[in-house]
């Protein structure tokens, strides 16, 4: 049975879930197709071991450990057939809010320069760096929409190395704790400026749902009073109460259909209804696909035909390149005195002083503390390396050290490589019978520079800061995308060299658009969500016009 | 049964000097030998035989240094005989990598150990009390 709709959404994480709200509430027939559930907070659970911090067995999120693998291949050109909770696989959730239903929920612009990169900075030898074809100023309204429409907690005062805002927070941020006094004192012993970290977390009662109980439980989990604000509890809900929306979850899309003369028509999705698989395709006046940077892509390269044997938008091969996400430079430093309270969400300080204007180094990045740490993972990450990992001299450091302990990192700006790269894996598929995505390649070398640059600060800012012991590791060449994929379907105004144009929509196709972090030129040296959905924003907001 | 009674006494001894009893618990008496239990019929359950083999050769390792049951030793020489399966230096016959083998068992014992209670171990979340995570509204 063929559906008709005005636009069928591929993905309801950050960019699918914005995007079916708005263009629902502008009248707009939607069909939202995610390929997880709709997960409630007792389904999420608070499983140490199988998380999307720590998923040592499983995930609590999805995708499911069976039938989902992908194929990773090694910088030693060996083949590693991964499932989702395994290294390498660079997992992001699969659910009804995407990664925004787990999520730590840091809100973060990105600055000027982070739309400019080639021109701020020249673009290193064998790097895809580019310009975003948008400035900061083309984002700043729907970045303040998305500051209000989900709710974001911060001070729009006190970063004063960011781009100027319009508005401020529509919350106050979160409230001091022990870290972030200890960490301003040592940013003011070197003159850096430092902001609490914004969040979309509820710091008050906000568009109907509490201020947050500060449990320990944030990134990685759900929110036991629903003061995480995604796409799960804000546009998605908005979008179904407008009438217009139809969400089928569990429902995996298998390609994007054309016509016989290369034009989109619709979607063909596969689901389990009674132990039995089904295929059903919708017809649409316009398809989006949000189902982030490596699904996205996926989705693309598989929609071949005989007008397209590259896959949708790839007539340049530019679908699937320059993938990319965050290294995460970082130290931790062991303090006389307790440095947590114990309360969440943890995360309550950072310093963008070092995004750009480093000299001789291609951007920068943020600097913040972590989130309150579950036991296990500070066991496996957070113990000096002369400590034994076992034994009585184990268990009393964990025991002396747990509360004493802080750990400050932050995102690099990937310097992007177009041999870093989403490709398809034809020999293998998924539960539904689709092919799966196969990733290769690493991050350019620059971005390890920048990495061990930023490792450095780190380490100057947690001495400033009192520490009586500072230790960490040195990053080092590898591939990185994970929460933060993006890149791989960036948008610009060459249809050689990028894949869609400035509002998302996939060059040669009236109908087709792309509205997740794959459009990313560039990935700031930010946590990515707000800019996913201050874009998604402006790519629904101009799709409901022209549709 | 998972384990003979000799691995199922080498097992528990291994796990307390993993992480030996103070004012607070040891591995054992927290449920690490539960949650492992429960790992090997669950997530783990491809490695039960080389748990099996690797307890066993554990064992052999004490008889042949030291003519004694790993679980009878004297609890330093438990300690050297540990660090030394765990650096791979060996005097038994292994069939399995014994590091690997150790490896596995020390970060089982710290899952048992400090991992949330519903996995089977960290009995009353008393390592939690101990460290200090999550004590927010406990008694």
């Amino acid at each position: 049975m063929t559906q008709t709709y005005d636009v069928i959404i591929v993905g309801a994480g950050a960019g699918g879930g914005i995007a079916a709200g708005v263009l629902a509430e502008a009248g707009k027939r939607v069909l939202l197709l995610e390929r997880g559930p709709n997960r409630s907070f007792e389904d999420v659970g608070r499983d140490h071991l199988r998380n999307q911090r720590l998923s040592l067995y499983g995930h609590n999120a999805g995708p499911d450990e069976e039938g989902n693998p992908r194929v990773v291949l090694d910088t030693q050109g060996r083949e590693h057939l991964v499932r989702p909770h395994e290294g390498g696989y660079q997992n992001n959730a699969a659910g009804v809010g995407g990664g925004t239903r787990v999520y730590g929920a840091q809100a973060w612009r990105f600055m000027e320069q982070d739309f400019r990169m080639a021109s701020t900075y020249g673009v290193p030898e064998f790097s895809s760096l580019s310009d975003w074809p948008i400035s900061y100023a083309d984002l700043e309204p729907y970045y303040e929409r998305a500051e209000w429409e989900l709710g974001v907690a911060g001070d729009g005062e006190a970063c004063t190395v960011q781009a100027p805002r319009a508005k401020g927070y529509p919350m106050p941020p979160v409230p001091d704790n022990p870290s972030r006094i200890v960490l301003k004192r040592g940013a003011e012993r070197l003159g850096w400026n430092t902001n609490p970290v914004p969040l979309l977390i509820n710091t008050t009662s906000y568009l109907g749902r509490p201020a947050c109980v500060q449990c320990s439980y944030c990134v990685g989990f759900a929110c036991p009073s629903d003061s995480k604000n995604g796409t799960q509890n804000t546009l998605i809900p908005r979008a179904l109460a407008s009438g217009q929306c139809e969400m089928i979850t569990e429902a995996m899309a298998e390609r994007i259909d054309t016509d016989a003369q290369g034009k989109v028509v619709g979607v063909t999705y596969l689901f389990e209804r009674d132990g039995m698989m089904q295929r059903e395709s919708a017809t649409a006046k316009a398809v989006v696909v949000s189902s982030g940077a490596i699904e996205s892509a996926r989705l693309l390269l598989n929609s071949t035909s005989t007008l397209h044997p590259q896959g949708l938008g790839n007539e340049h091969d530019i679908v699937g390149r320059s993938l990319q996400g965050h290294f995460y430079p970082g130290v931790h430093g062991l303090f006389e005195e307790v440095v947590h309270d114990g309360l969440g969400p943890g995360v309550s300080i950072a310093t963008s002083q070092f995004n750009h204007g480093n000299a001789g180094i291609v951007g920068g990045g943020m600097l913040a503390n972590e989130f309150t740490k579950l036991p296990m993972i500070f066991w496996r990450g957070s113990i000096p390396p002369d400590v034994p990992r076992w034994g009585a001299a184990n268990k009393r450091w964990m025991r002396e050290n747990f509360n004493r302990t802080l750990h400050v990192m932050g995102p690099v700006q990937d310097i992007p490589n177009p041999e870093c790269r989403v490709q398809i894996a034809p020999e293998v598929r998924d539960r539904y019978g689709i092919p799966v995505a196969k990733l290769s390649g690493t991050t350019h070398p620059e971005t390890v520079r920048t990495a061990t640059f930023m490792y450095e600060r780190a380490r100057e800012w947690m001495e400033a800061s009192g520490a009586v012991r500072v230790w960490g590791g040195l990053p080092s060449l590898s591939l990185s995308a994970g929460q933060h994929q993006a890149g791989t379907c960036r948008m610009g105004d060459d249809p050689h060299t990028s894949v869609t144009d400035s509002w998302g929509r996939v060059h040669a196709h009236d109908n087709l658009f792309v509205v997740d972090a794959s459009l990313h030129v560039t990935n700031g040296g930010f946590n990515p969500v707000l800019t996913i959905m201050a874009l998604a924003f402006r790519c629904a907001e101009h799709i409901a016009k022209v549709l | 049964m998972m384990f003979t009674e000799s691995q199922h006494r080498t097992l528990r001894a291994v796990l307390d000097r993993l992480i030996p009893a103070d004012d607070y618990p040891g591995a054992w008496e927290a449920g690490a030998g539960d949650y492992i239990a429960r790992q090997l019929e669950g997530d783990s359950k491809h490695l039960l035989t080389s748990y099996r083999l690797g307890l066993d050769a554990m064992d052999a390792e004490a008889v042949t240094a030291h003519g004694q049951h790993f679980a009878d030793l004297y609890v330093a020489r438990q300690d050297a005989l540990i660090r030394n399966v765990e650096r791979g230096v060996t005097g038994a016959l292994w069939v399995i990598p014994a590091t690997g083998f150790m490896n596995t068992l020390i970060h089982h014992a710290m899952e048992g150990y400090y991992a949330d209670p519903a996995q089977g171990g960290n009995r009353g979340a008393k390592s939690w009390e101990m460290i200090g995570f999550d004590q927010i509204g406990r008694p």
